[in-house]
């Protein structure tokens, strides 16, 4: 027999680990944008000092989510089913391992990004960023949403956040489109390799902003039920 | 007969002794787990809950604990059957406040989740069955308690999940959670008056001159319910909406309301803690004295002693100021997840419970009542975690608490009729 308390009954809240985990993929998203800022300047040096930053991150991340899933034992009751927040933690890991990916190819190719684009670029990079702060917010709220039983004003601050997430996810589109376009319009004058890479680089951004929506869409659900 | 006579003074003292420390050992672990949820909820700090459980413990085991100890003293055996063998009665009466002190002494070091009510009336059953005879046991109150056991959590888990769906309801679904806390909360504080009130109320006062009909048991309760919104009210309005962190966490103004209710539910927690819990250590003693004291007779009918809850009462104090503040901290500290909105629902269901119990002569397990108004808590979706595998354990623990609690007073019991006999 174990040694058991009545006060074992009730365990920590799940939602602990995965809001520090949220927190350590907005901040590796935001160094990302410093990564770029520096490949922009062609300053490799706080490039690679900005991509140490982002691994470590990442490395801090896989702890929180192994932290998250460690709590989650198969005994346990849970306000919100089980599923949804292993998938919310799944989703919202993404975020740190994209970046360290985007960082991790930008810096092994020495990318450029040409000149001609990456007013653009950034934008759009600043964009995916301001998503997943978003995300970042509407994770910081499930306390909230907890204590007031996923109802009443923390239930509509919700959808207030998740409507705000939508339509910056709708502008990042477009800005998609837009840089496309400019790389598009000039890519017969660069090395075709280059502009392979650079088109993967832009999916990957984009594919960084689905999943902070996806985030966000995942909590409304969770706070749906 | 000549024992009685000759070493009953010894037996007496002796029986006051081990009722005394069984009730010091009730004060300093059991306690805890009834106020170690409002300290957690920070609704009272260590010294507060520390005063709160002393007056409370010790009224409730005065003014409402005299059923359940009835109960333990001469409702599981049959004392007619004793009417020849009063020494028989005072050896298994020693023998199971020896075998439970024994066992639960043993549980603590081990850090098992054994409840003090299971030790005893298993402890009273072994020497009764085994030592005397199987007619002796009055099986048919067995069962009563033992499904009680079963009962009583279920029943403090509904009520809890219906209190904190209620609270859901009017208060934190809304669009101005704080103000509509304001409004509601007096209404639960009248609830924990009225029916902690009329409950004792009912069951009778008799012992301190108090003989009350149902029509006046019922107007005094609902004057007490008065009172103490009164009084509630007086401290809700110097409550003001602040929005505060703690660890991190958000909380709103709302649960600044609740934890003034807090202090209420701690106070019914305590007083239902000692009405029910007193007994466990009482009950036995009560039988040991009502047998001395007329001189070697098994009276049935004689009335009890009043002196002897005060020995519960004081035990439990003394355990309680000596001991219990640290495991109270330690349980508070344990326990941060549950917060005054919860918390509330929980303890108001458990006490209701727990008072019910004691106002029929049932002794049950306060700590489990408690477990179950958690988990009611739970189901309504109040915590986000909870853990059903300290359920199993618990129920492990009183299943094995029985047999255990049997046989060791069996052993005290030939022990002790061996030397004196």
């Amino acid at each position: 027999m174990k040694s058991t308390s009545f006060t074992d009954l009730i365990k920590k809240s799940p939602f602990g680990p995965i809001q520090a985990h949220m927190n350590v993929s907005k901040k590796s998203v935001e160094e990302l944008i410093v990564f770029i800022q520096s490949v922009i300047n062609l300053n490799w040096d706080d490039a690679t000092r900005s991509r140490k930053v982002i691994s470590n991150l990442e490395n801090q991340a896989d702890t929180l989510k192994a932290e998250t899933r460690a709590l989650l034992t198969k005994s346990l009751f849970l306000a919100v089913p089980r599923e949804d927040i292993l998938d919310l933690i799944k989703l919202a890991d993404e975020l740190p391992n994209t970046v360290k990916d985007i960082s991790g190819l930008m810096i092994g190719r020495k990318m450029e990004i040409p000149a001609q684009i990456a007013p653009s670029f950034l934008l759009f990079a600043k964009e995916a960023a301001a998503i997943s702060d978003a995300a970042a917010e509407a994770v910081d709220h499930i306390d909230e949403l907890f204590q007031f039983s996923f109802g009443g004003n923390a239930a509509i601050k919700m959808q207030d956040l998740i409507e705000k997430l939508d339509s910056l996810e709708n502008k990042n589109d477009q800005s998609e489109i837009t840089l496309r376009a400019e790389l598009f319009s000039i890519e017969k004058d660069l090395p075709p390799v280059n502009v392979m890479f650079l088109y993967d680089i832009i999916n990957k951004i984009g594919e960084l902003s689905d999943r902070a929506e996806q985030v966000g869409h995942r909590i409304s659900l969770i706070a749906s039920r | 007969m000549e024992v009685i006579a000759l070493y009953g003074p010894y037996l007496l003292f002796s029986g006051v002794v081990f009722g005394f420390f069984m009730a010091w050992g009730i004060g300093a672990n059991d306690v805890a787990n009834a106020m170690g949820t409002s300290v957690g909820a920070k609704a009272l700090t260590l010294g507060q809950a520390i005063i709160v459980a002393c007056i409370f413990e010790f009224a409730g085991a005065y003014l409402a604990g005299g059923e359940v100890t009835s109960t333990i003293r001469k409702g599981i055996i049959d004392p007619e059957l004793l009417r020849d063998s009063p020494d028989l009665l005072v050896f298994g009466m020693m023998a199971s406040l020896l075998a439970a002190g024994t066992w639960l002494l043993i549980a603590s070091f081990k850090g098992w989740p054994v409840s003090t009510t299971h030790s005893i009336v298993g402890a009273i059953v072994g020497f009764a069955a085994v030592g005397i005879s199987a007619d002796a046991v009055s099986w048919s109150k067995v069962s009563s308690i033992v499904s009680s056991w079963v009962v009583s959590p279920l029943m403090a888990g509904t009520i809890s999940f219906l209190i904190f769906r209620s609270v859901q309801n009017l208060i934190l679904n809304t669009e101005h959670p704080f103000d509509n806390a304001k409004k509601y909360v007096p209404g639960y504080m009248f609830l924990v008056g009225f029916v902690l009130s009329m409950v004792t109320l009912l069951k009778g006062l008799k012992h301190i001159g108090l003989d009350l009909t149902f029509q006046e048991s019922f107007l005094y309760s609902i004057v007490i319910g008065l009172v103490i919104t009164f009084i509630g009210n007086f401290f809700l309005r110097k409550v003001e909406n602040t929005y505060q962190t703690r660890d991190g966490v958000v909380f709103d103004g709302v649960e600044k309301v609740f934890a003034v209710l807090m202090v209420f539910t701690a106070c019914a927690m305590a007083f239902a803690h000692g009405s029910n819990d007193v007994a466990n250590a009482v009950g036995p003693l009560a039988a040991i004295a009502s047998v001395i004291e007329s001189g070697g007779e098994v009276a049935s009918k004689s009335t009890m002693p009043w002196w002897i809850l005060l020995v519960g009462g004081i035990g439990i104090v003394a355990g309680l100021a000596m001991l219990g503040y640290r495991v109270i901290e330690t349980v508070g500290k344990n326990i941060t997840e549950l917060t005054p909105s919860r918390g509330f629902a929980a303890e108001l269901a458990a006490a209701t419970t727990v008072v019910l119990a004691s106002g029929t002569g049932l002794p049950i397990s306060t700590t489990h009542t408690l477990v179950g108004a958690v988990l009611g808590v739970g189901l309504a979706r109040g915590l986000s975690a909870i853990d059903l595998g300290v359920v199993g354990r618990i129920v492990i623990s009183w299943v094995v608490t029985l047999p255990v609690g049997a046989g060791l007073s069996i052993l005290f019991f030939f022990a002790l009729k061996g030397i004196f006999a």
